[in-house]
C-alpha cells in the first residue's frame, strides 16, 4: 500500500513537475510570477486535442503539434502583455496582475467559444499497465514520469552549456548588466518563453491524456504552482523536485488522512513556504539593499 | 423596476467591498488576490445565524462583518510579520482564500458544495445605500486620522514611514481588518439579497474582479474604485452581456488597465479634487 | 538637559557584514550632546550603513549603540524614532504623492494618543486633534521656509527644497539627535551655504545634536566639529576640522592634496 501510494504519487508529480518548469523558467529570468501560464497549459492540450482528433495525428507529432502552438501562444502573450511593462521597469507585482488578467481572459474566451464541455483525448496509452515492485502504475504516467525527468534534464543541459543557455543564466543575474552586454533581451526573452510554452504544450497534453481536457484545467489555483514555489521558483531542478514531492506528499494525505482535505493542505504548503521559506527548496536568494 | 432595483442593489453591494479593499490596496499599497473569501465568510456567517438560530438581521450582518475580520488575522498575521515582497502576499492571501472556499465547501453547517439556500431576504435598497453611505464616511475618516495617514505612509514608502514612527505590522494588520470588515458586511448584504450562497461565488475569480475595480478606479482614491464598480455590475447588464462573456472583458480589461494606465481613472486623486483642481487652474493659483 | 554622564550617543566596536564584505569593521565613536558632528570618508566607507544600523533598519553582526546611556542595538526602527533619533536619506525618500503638509503631519500624528473610534466616527474631539496637528505641522514648514507649498504635493518640488522637507518631517519626530545623510547632494555652493545655515538653526531653535555624513567639504568643514573619518568600515582619524585637515592618513585616503584647498 504504502509503495503504491509512493508510485502513484510519483506519476502525477511527473506531470506537475512539467507544470511547474514553466513557472519556474519565467520567474528565473523575469523575477515575477507568470499565472498564464496554467491558461498556455489547458490551450497547449486543446492544439493537441484538435490535431489528435480532428487530424487524426499520433501521438508523437500531436506532441510536436502541442509543444509549437504553446510555444507560439506563450510567446505572444509576452509580447502583448508583458514586454511593455518589462520596457518601463513596472514591479513584478504589475506584471502578475497582467498575468493574471490573461488567465481570466483566456480561460473563459476558451469556455465562452468551444464550451465548458470535457473532452478525452483518443486511447494513445492504451489502458496498459506496468508492474513495480509488486505496485501497479499506467504506462502514462510511467511515460509522464520519463519525460519529465529527461526534459528537465536536457533543460538543465542546454541552460548550462549552449550559448543561449549562458545568456539565460546572465539574464537571470542582471538583465540590464545583460543587455549593457550586447544580448538582444527580446529575443532572449522570446526564447525563454518559447521554452516555456513548450513544456507548457507537453504537460498539456500528458494531463489531458490522464484526466480531460476542460477550459479550467489549467487554472491557477492547479498545484503546478505550489509545486513551482516548494521547489524553488526560479530554479529547474527544483521544479523537478518540487512537482514530485507535492505529487507524493498529495497522495499521502489523501490515501492515509482525507481528500477533502488534500487541497486544503497543499495551499497550507505554499503559504507556509511563502511565508518561511520564499526560495523553495532549490530557489535563488535575493536581499533587498536600502 | 424590479430589475433595475436589483441592478442597482447589487451594485452598492459590490461598492461596499471594493470599498474596503481600496483602503487595503489602493491606499495602503499592499494587493490582494483573496478578498472574495472575506465576502464569503461574512456571507456564510451571517446566514448562518439569520437561518439556524434566528438572529435579527443588523446582529448577524455584524457579527458576519466581525467574523470576516478576524478570519482575515489568521492569514495577516503571518504573512504580514514576514514582511513579504508584494506579490508573494497577494499569492499566499489566494491561497488562504481559496483554501477557505474548500473548507466552506466541506462543511455540514454550510450544506457544502450545494450551497445555502432560502435564506430570508433581508436586504432591501435602503439599507444597502445607508450601509454604503455609513462606509465611505468611515472610510473616508479612517484616511485622515493617525491610521489612515499611517497607511498611506507605508504606500508611499515603508522605511520612511518607519523613520516617522508609523508601526509597519500592526497598521498593515489593521488595513488588512478594516478591508475584510467591510468585505464581510459586504457578504452578509449579499446573501440576504440574493437568498443563496454557494463557495463557489466566493473564488479566485471574484476576488480578481474586485482588485480590478480597485485598479481601475485608481488606487488612493474612493470615488474612482466607487466608479468603476458600479460600472463593472451595472454596464454588462444594461448591455446584456452574458455572463460569460463578462470574465473575458474582465480580463482582457485588467490586463490594457496594467499595460495602458495602471494608474487607472482617477490616478491617486478624488472626483472632488478634480474638481478643485479647475476652479484654481482657471483662477491661476497654483503653486 | 545636558548630561554630564558621558556622551549623547555612542556606537561601540560596530561591525556589519554582507556575505563577506565588511562593510563596518569595528567602528567605535561617540557624540556629544549639542554639537554638530561629521562623519567624512570616500564612497563605500560604510558610513550610510552606520545610519542604517543605528537606526533600526539593518542589525549588525557584532557591537553596541547607545543612546542616553541606553542599548538600542538592534530596535526596531520606529522604537529607535520613538527614544529620539531621527534621520533624512541619501536618496531622498518623501511620501511622494502626498502634500508637504501630510508628510510632516505623518510623524506628528504618531507621536499622538488619537482614539480609534472616535476617529472613525469623525467625533468633534478627534476634529479638534487634527485641526491642531496641521497648524503644528504648517509651523514647521514656516521655520524651514516651506510654508507656501503646504499644499503642493511633495515630488513636484524643486530638489533643494525635497532637501529641507525631509529635515522638516524629520524634526517632527521631536528629536534629540538628527542624523542628515548628504543634506547637501546636489545642492550649489550658494545652496550649500544656505543649507549651513539652517542646520545652525535648526541645532539652536530645536536644540537637537547633529550627526551629518557628507562629502562637500566646505559644508563639513565650516560646521561640523568634531569630524570622524571612515574608511573601508572603520575609524580613520577623529578631530577638529583642522587636525583631520592635517592628518596624513585622512590626506591620502580621501582628502588629497590639492591647491590650497579649504
Amino acid at each position: 500500500m504504502l509503495l503504491q501510494t509512493l508510485i502513484t504519487g510519483l506519476s502525477i508529480g511527473g506531470i506537475y513537475a512539467l507544470m511547474a518548469v514553466g513557472y519556474s523558467l519565467v520567474f528565473s529570468v523575469l523575477n515575477f510570477s507568470n499565472f498564464a501560464h496554467g491558461a498556455v497549459i489547458m490551450l497547449g492540450a486543446y492544439v493537441g486535442l484538435a490535431l489528435a482528433t480532428k487530424l487524426n495525428l499520433g501521438f508523437g507529432l500531436v506532441l510536436a503539434g502541442s509543444v509549437a502552438g504553446a510555444g507560439i501562444i506563450a510567446v505572444l502573450n509576452e509580447k502583448l502583455a508583458y514586454s511593455s511593462l518589462r520596457r518601463r521597469k513596472a514591479p513584478s507585482l504589475y506584471l502578475m496582475i497582467s498575468a493574471m488578467g490573461c488567465a481570466v481572459f483566456l480561460e473563459n474566451l476558451v469556455y465562452a467559444t468551444i464550451g465548458s464541455r470535457f473532452y478525452a483525448f483518443p486511447e494513445f496509452f492504451g489502458r496498459q499497465v506496468v508492474t513495480l515492485w509488486g505496485s501497479s502504475v499506467s504506462l502514462l504516467d510511467v511515460g509522464a514520469f520519463l519525460f519529465a525527468l529527461l526534459a528537465i534534464l536536457g533543460l538543465h543541459l542546454f541552460i548550462g552549456r549552449t550559448r543561449t543557455g549562458i545568456a539565460i543564466r546572465a539574464g537571470v543575474c542582471d538583465m540590464t548588466m545583460c543587455s549593457l552586454m550586447g544580448v538582444d533581451l527580446d529575443r532572449l526573452i522570446a526564447i525563454v518563453f518559447l521554452l516555456a510554452g513548450a513544456f507548457a504544450g507537453v504537460a498539456g497534453v500528458f494531463l489531458g491524456i490522464k484526466y480531460l481536457v476542460y477550459p479550467t484545467m489549467g487554472w491557477v489555483t492547479n498545484k503546478a504552482y505550489i509545486a513551482a514555489v516548494i521547489g524553488g521558483l526560479g530554479s529547474l531542478p527544483g521544479a523537478l523536485a518540487g512537482g514530485l514531492i507535492l505529487g507524493m506528499v498529495e497522495t499521502f494525505v489523501s490515501t492515509y488522512v482525507s481528500s477533502v482535505l488534500r487541497d486544503v493542505f497543499s495551499f497550507t504548503l505554499l503559504i507556509a513556504f511563502l511565508v518561511w521559506r520564499p526560495n523553495g527548496l532549490m530557489g535563488i536568494d535575493g536581499e533587498d539593499k536600502v | 423596476m424590479d430589475y433595475l432595483l436589483s441592478i442597482v442593489v447589487l451594485a452598492c453591494i459590490n461598492m461596499i467591498a471594493v470599498l474596503g479593499l481600496s483602503v487595503f490596496t489602493g491606499f495602503t499599497g499592499l494587493f490582494s488576490f483573496g478578498h472574495a473569501a472575506f465576502v464569503g465568510v461574512g456571507a456564510y456567517a451571517s446566514s448562518v445565524l439569520t437561518y439556524y438560530y434566528s438572529v435579527p438581521f443588523p446582529l448577524a450582518l455584524a457579527v458576519g462583518a466581525a467574523a470576516a475580520g478576524a478570519v482575515s488575522l489568521v492569514i495577516g498575521i503571518p504573512t504580514l510579520r514576514a514582511k513579504l515582497r508584494s506579490d508573494y502576499f497577494a499569492i499566499a492571501i489566494l491561497g488562504f482564500g481559496e483554501a477557505l472556499r474548500v473548507i466552506l465547501e466541506n462543511l455540514d453547517i454550510t450544506n457544502g458544495a450545494r450551497g445555502l439556500p432560502g435564506i430570508d431576504s433581508f436586504t432591501t435598497l435602503p439599507i444597502v445605500l445607508l450601509c454604503l453611505a455609513v462606509g465611505v464616511i468611515v472610510a473616508r475618516n479612517f484616511l485622515r486620522s493617525r491610521w489612515g495617514v499611517a497607511c498611506v505612509a507605508i504606500r508611499e514608502d515603508p522605511v520612511a514611514a518607519e523613520m516617522s514612527g508609523v508601526r509597519l505590522f500592526r497598521t498593515r494588520l489593521l488595513s488588512l481588518v478594516v478591508s475584510a470588515v467591510y468585505c464581510g458586511l459586504s457578504g452578509g448584504l449579499l446573501a440576504h439579497f440574493l437568498s443563496f450562497i454557494q463557495p463557489v461565488m466566493f473564488t479566485l475569480i471574484q476576488s480578481t474582479q474586485l482588485l480590478a475595480a480597485v485598479i481601475a478606479g485608481g488606487m488612493g482614491s474612493i470615488t474612482g474604485p466607487l466608479i468603476a464598480s458600479f460600472v463593472f455590475i451595472a454596464l454588462p447588464e444594461a448591455l446584456r452581456v452574458a455572463q460569460i462573456w463578462r470574465l473575458v472583458a474582465y480580463g482582457l480589461l485588467l490586463v490594457l488597465i496594467m499595460v495602458y494606465r495602471p494608474q487607472g481613472l482617477m490616478g491617486y486623486s478624488e472626483l472632488s479634487s478634480l474638481w478643485k483642481k479647475r476652479t484654481t487652474e482657471t483662477t491661476g493659483t497654483r503653486p | 538637559m545636558t548630561s554630564s554622564t558621558g556622551p549623547l550617543f555612542s556606537v561601540q566596536g560596530l561591525t556589519k557584514h554582507f556575505d563577506g564584505i565588511r562593510a563596518v569593521d569595528s567602528f567605535s565613536f561617540d557624540v556629544a550632546e549639542g554639537s554638530i558632528t561629521g562623519i567624512i570618508g570616500p564612497n563605500g566607507a560604510g558610513k550610510t550603513t552606520v545610519f542604517n544600523i543605528v537606526t533600526g533598519l539593518y542589525r549588525p553582526t557584532a557591537g553596541s549603540v547607545l543612546f542616553r546611556g541606553e542599548t538600542i542595538t538592534g530596535l526596531r526602527p520606529d522604537k529607535v524614532v520613538r527614544k529620539g533619533i531621527a534621520r533624512t536619506f541619501q536618496n531622498i525618500r518623501l511620501f511622494n504623492r502626498r502634500s508637504c503638509l501630510d508628510n510632516v503631519l505623518t510623524p506628528l500624528f504618531q507621536r499622538e494618543k488619537c482614539s480609534f473610534l472616535g476617529s472613525l466616527l469623525g467625533t468633534p474631539g478627534t476634529r479638534c486633534q487634527e485641526r491642531n496637528l496641521r497648524e503644528r505641522a504648517v509651523e514647521l514648514l514656516e521655520v524651514l521656509g516651506l510654508a507656501r507649498f503646504a499644499s503642493t504635493q511633495a515630488d513636484n518640488l524643486p530638489y533643494g527644497f525635497q532637501r529641507k522637507l525631509e529635515i522638516a518631517r524629520a524634526l517632527a519626530t521631536e528629536p534629540s539627535l538628527l542624523l542628515l545623510d548628504e543634506p547637501a547632494a546636489g545642492m550649489n555652493p550658494e545652496e550649500t551655504r544656505g543649507l549651513a545655515d539652517l542646520i545652525a538653526e535648526v541645532r539652536e531653535r530645536f536644540k537637537v545634536t547633529i550627526l551629518l555624513i557628507e562629502h562637500h567639504m566646505d559644508l563639513v568643514m565650516n560646521i561640523c566639529s568634531p569630524i570622524v573619518v571612515m574608511n573601508f568600515g572603520a575609524l580613520l582619524a577623529r578631530g577638529t576640522p583642522d587636525e583631520v585637515r592635517a592628518d596624513p592618513a585622512v590626506v591620502a585616503a580621501y582628502l588629497g592634496k590639492g591647491k590650497g584647498r579649504r
